[in-house]
């Protein structure tokens, strides 16, 4: 008897044991109302997986044109070629620099501390010598470091950067021409970044920022030229590119004097008028109108630019008895004058999109978010230097953490636009800043 | 002199408190203390039923009939699923089986005394979470592990044949461990690495009383105080790259959990010599449980005390059962039961995705001859919970499917 109960006993276990995992219906994402089968994406250093100031085989991988392929080919998108850096290259920059990892430097004061560093003395210049175009395996990914929305239809700009004439079909073909010997089915144009870019590291000095009217001419001949044979796609607006690190993580008021340094800089600088006190102070910069010895304190909201000396401030007086040369400032007239221009570009962006009934990703937004911080799957994210996951260590393109929250952004317009019902991607899988 | 029988029971529940690690459960409350009440639906508290009254309600032991000693475990076999709600993965943990115990031992001075005494050993609370690899609630937890066990040495009395009154002391000590990858990663990509670990104690009381108001109905009521477990002397070890040594100095931390106060009404019913029926209300204090708090002895910029708002709720659960006399020496039993969490929307962790819970549950006991009795029972539930956390932002939906079988054993003279 009692082994008779035993036995039923144990039995009825074994079968309510073996249905103890709960179940897993999996759900099949659906394309909507658009089609993926020939993907192109058109933009800057931002699109191509440009990062820690260099275009790496790293970097490409994890291009927000890549994690988005990756997951269009879960709704039938094709195979997605980029022009990658061979994998045992260490890449190069814009300016034919290695790349940045953070490691240990040595101040001029001999204070030991971590900081990006170029992990050689130079770049990789081998990577722009071949040119990578197969007209059997043509490229998806344009995004180009440096290409401006300007520069799209320029037929000689293979001249210009040699990051487009590696994987050009011709040194007579525009980027544009390239783009649309694809064929595309669905396009994604992340541009603009690149046409502010250069007012904006330069201090204000180089004053180039497109016209409104030309650049709203220039974005709707592209929209044109795209949509014309029926495809479908996705714009991204312009983030204020003054959020960024790059801009954001010297302090105005860095200035730090103790009482001997206090006395000195008051005995110089009170008779034209400028005071200090012992702690914090803004630093003293070149302002030519400001008064007749062309000098100022920066004022708060003005920015200082991570190309700022950081030893000569430390050392040799610079922002101090040598004042910060203007191409290290954004002035707040600089400033107003970017952060119009940026917002006068997104209004012409998303008129056309809404003109054509395009997808947009409010890059703005984003970049705006990451700013004031959130909290992604326990993952703190802010747009602080180095810590704060999303910008790599040149302090203006995304790492590739942040690549696969923008993609994310993408695919939830994408989504919402053409009805479709791709999957996310878990963003926390993907590499932010390495510590040694 | 005792007998080889007592010794060895003796014996045997002496080890079963030696080797007591336990683990699981919903809510990090276990409801596992009695092997006649887990069959009946986990309720029981107007019934005396052997040495689990001790737990149930003290009140009912003082009308235990004889001396007994009982052990029992109860193995759970619990398996959470997670899909995301972005990404659509799905995750599992790795739980390991669970092994709740309890172990009673009711002792009478004289032949039908009016004074019984008793000890109880039982694990109310805990639970091993385990995630899968890189799952991606990683930087919530990847481990947790509760184990704590209750200590109970027990007065109960019988005031008249209708009224038996009970009260115990309980001293609870127990271990936590918690672990969790930081995002902050080592050159080759892995993260670091985060565990909390150390013993806490807590003290409180389980006062009970038992009315017999008729032949047939009982009514009893239990009161369960708060134990607040408090954690003094925590170790805090992070694995962190070498250059971010300074930021995440390995210490001393303190921290606390408080485990709710129960209050139960029962009631029993006898229809006639076969059948009896159980009701337990209980009313769980959650709102006890507030905060999560870590308090680092150093802190640094990246190490600052953590409060992360838990802000659970009280709760009632519904319990009920019955048990059918198929023989003289089989009964059969079962029951069920319905609980609300506490767990708020917003609140929902990975470390206890809890959700309202119905669950159903049978068994039966057996008695071979006079002294030894066999006593074992079933329980099951899903539960499902979709949330956002308002702390990680971790979204998407939790679904629990747990099976405890559990077996235990009397002796009683």
């Amino acid at each position: 008897m009692t082994r008779n109960i035993l036995s039923i006993f144990t039995f009825s276990l074994l079968v309510v044991l073996t249905a103890c995992k709960p179940k897993y219906e999996a759900t099949t994402p659906e394309q909507g109302e658009m089609n993926p089968t020939r993907f192109v994406m058109i933009g800057g250093g931002h699109a191509g997986g440009y990062m820690d100031d260099a275009l790496t085989y790293e970097g490409q991988t994890n291009s927000v044109a890549n994690i988005l392929a990756e997951q269009f080919k879960t709704i039938g998108g094709g195979f997605f070629n980029q022009p990658y850096v061979n994998q045992s290259s260490m890449g190069v920059s814009l300016a034919g620099l290695a790349p940045f990892k953070l490691g240990y430097k040595v101040d001029c004061k001999g204070d030991t501390s971590l900081s990006p560093v170029r992990i050689a003395a130079g770049g990789d210049l081998s990577v722009l010598n071949d040119n990578l175009y197969t007209a059997s395996n043509k490229f998806g990914n344009f995004g180009i470091p440096g290409l401006k929305l300007m520069d799209v239809s320029n037929n000689a700009y293979a001249n210009v950067n040699p990051f487009f004439k590696r994987m050009t079909s011709s040194t007579t073909s525009s980027v544009l021409d390239n783009v649309m010997g694809v064929n595309p089915t669905f396009f994604s144009i992340f541009l603009g970044i690149e046409d502010v870019m250069d007012y904006a590291k330069s201090g204000g000095k180089n004053n180039n920022l497109p016209s409104t009217a030309n650049f709203e001419s220039a974005y709707s001949n592209l929209v044109q030229v795209m949509t014309a044979n029926g495809a479908k796609g996705v714009v991204a607006t312009i983030p204020d590119v003054t959020q960024m690190p790059y801009f954001t993580t010297i302090p105005w008021n860095g200035l730090n004097l103790d009482s001997a340094d206090n006395q000195t800089l008051n005995n110089i600088y009170n008779p034209i008028n400028f005071f200090f006190e012992i702690g914090s102070n803004p630093f003293m910069i070149e302002d030519p109108a400001a008064n007749d010895f062309g000098v100022r304190q920066i004022l708060e909201g003005e920015l200082l630019l991570l190309s700022v000396p950081l030893d000569s401030v430390k050392c040799n007086q610079m922002g101090v008895l040598f004042p910060l040369r203007t191409e290290f400032i954004l002035t707040l007239a600089e400033i107003s004058t970017l952060r119009n221009q940026i917002a006068a570009y997104n209004t012409i962006i998303k008129n056309i999109a809404i003109q054509n009934n395009l997808a947009i990703v409010e890059t703005d937004k984003f970049a705006e978010n990451l700013k004031d911080g959130f909290v992604y799957n326990g993952i703190s994210m802010n747009a602080k230097f180095v810590s704060g996951g999303a910008y790599s260590l040149d302090g203006i393109h995304y790492n590739a953490k942040g690549n696969a929250l923008l993609a994310n952004e993408f695919i939830k317009a994408i989504n919402t636009k053409y009805k479709s019902t791709m999957h996310q991607i878990n963003a926390g899988n993907y590499d932010a800043t390495l510590f040694p | 002199m005792y007998s080889m029988k007592q010794i060895y029971s003796f014996y045997l529940f002496l080890v079963l408190i030696l080797i007591s690690t336990f683990s699981y459960s919903q809510g990090f409350q276990v409801n596992f203390q009695g092997q006649k009440q887990q069959a009946m639906g986990c309720a029981g508290t107007a019934l005396q039923t052997d040495g689990a009254s001790l737990f149930f309600n003290p009140g009912a032991s003082a009308f235990a009939k004889e001396n007994s000693v009982n052990v029992a475990t109860t193995p759970i076999f619990a398996n959470v699923m997670y899909i995301d709600s972005a990404t659509n993965d799905v995750y599992r943990t790795e739980n390991p089986v669970g092994t709740p115990f309890s172990a009673y031992g009711l002792f009478q001075l004289k032949e039908d005394g009016k004074l019984k005494l008793g000890i109880a050993a039982y694990t109310p609370f805990g639970s091993t979470v385990q995630w899968e690899k890189n799952w991606i609630g990683r930087f919530a937890i990847t481990r947790l592990e509760l184990k704590a066990i209750f200590i109970q040495p027990t007065i109960s009395y019988r005031i008249s044949d209708k009224i038996g009154v009970g009260a115990g002391f309980v001293y609870s000590t127990g271990n936590v461990n918690l672990q969790k990858d930081i995002p902050v990663q080592f050159e080759d990509g892995t993260f670091a690495k985060a565990e909390l670990a150390g013993k806490a104690q807590g003290f409180g009381y389980n006062l009970g009383v038992q009315i017999n108001a008729t032949e047939k109905l009982g009514i009893g009521l239990n009161f369960r105080s708060k134990v607040q477990m408090n954690l003094d002397e925590g170790e805090a070890t992070f694995t962190v790259p070498l250059g971010l040594d300074p930021n995440f100095p390995d210490g001393k931390f303190v921290g606390g959990l408080p485990l709710p106060q129960v209050t139960t009404l029962g009631l029993s019913y006898k229809l006639n010599d076969k059948w009896a029926f159980v009701l337990d209300i209980n009313h769980v204090a959650w709102q006890a449980y507030d905060t999560l708090a870590f308090d680092y002895e150093t802190n640094t910029e990246s190490l600052l005390d953590t409060k992360s708002a838990r802000d659970y709720k009280n709760i009632v659960a519904f319990r009920a059962g019955a048990s059918y006399k198929v023989m003289k020496n089989l009964e059969v039993r079962f029951g069920g039961g319905y609980g609300l969490t506490p767990v708020q929307d917003g609140y929902v962790t990975p470390e206890t995705p809890d959700g309202n819970r119905a669950y159903g549950t049978f068994g039966f006991g057996y008695e071979l001859g006079e002294h030894f009795a066999i006593d074992a029972s079933c329980y099951y539930t899903q539960i499902t919970r979709a949330d956002s956390n308002k702390e990680t932002n971790l979204s998407g939906t939790f679904t629990t499917k747990a099976i405890a079988a559990g077996i235990g054993f009397i002796y009683k003279w």
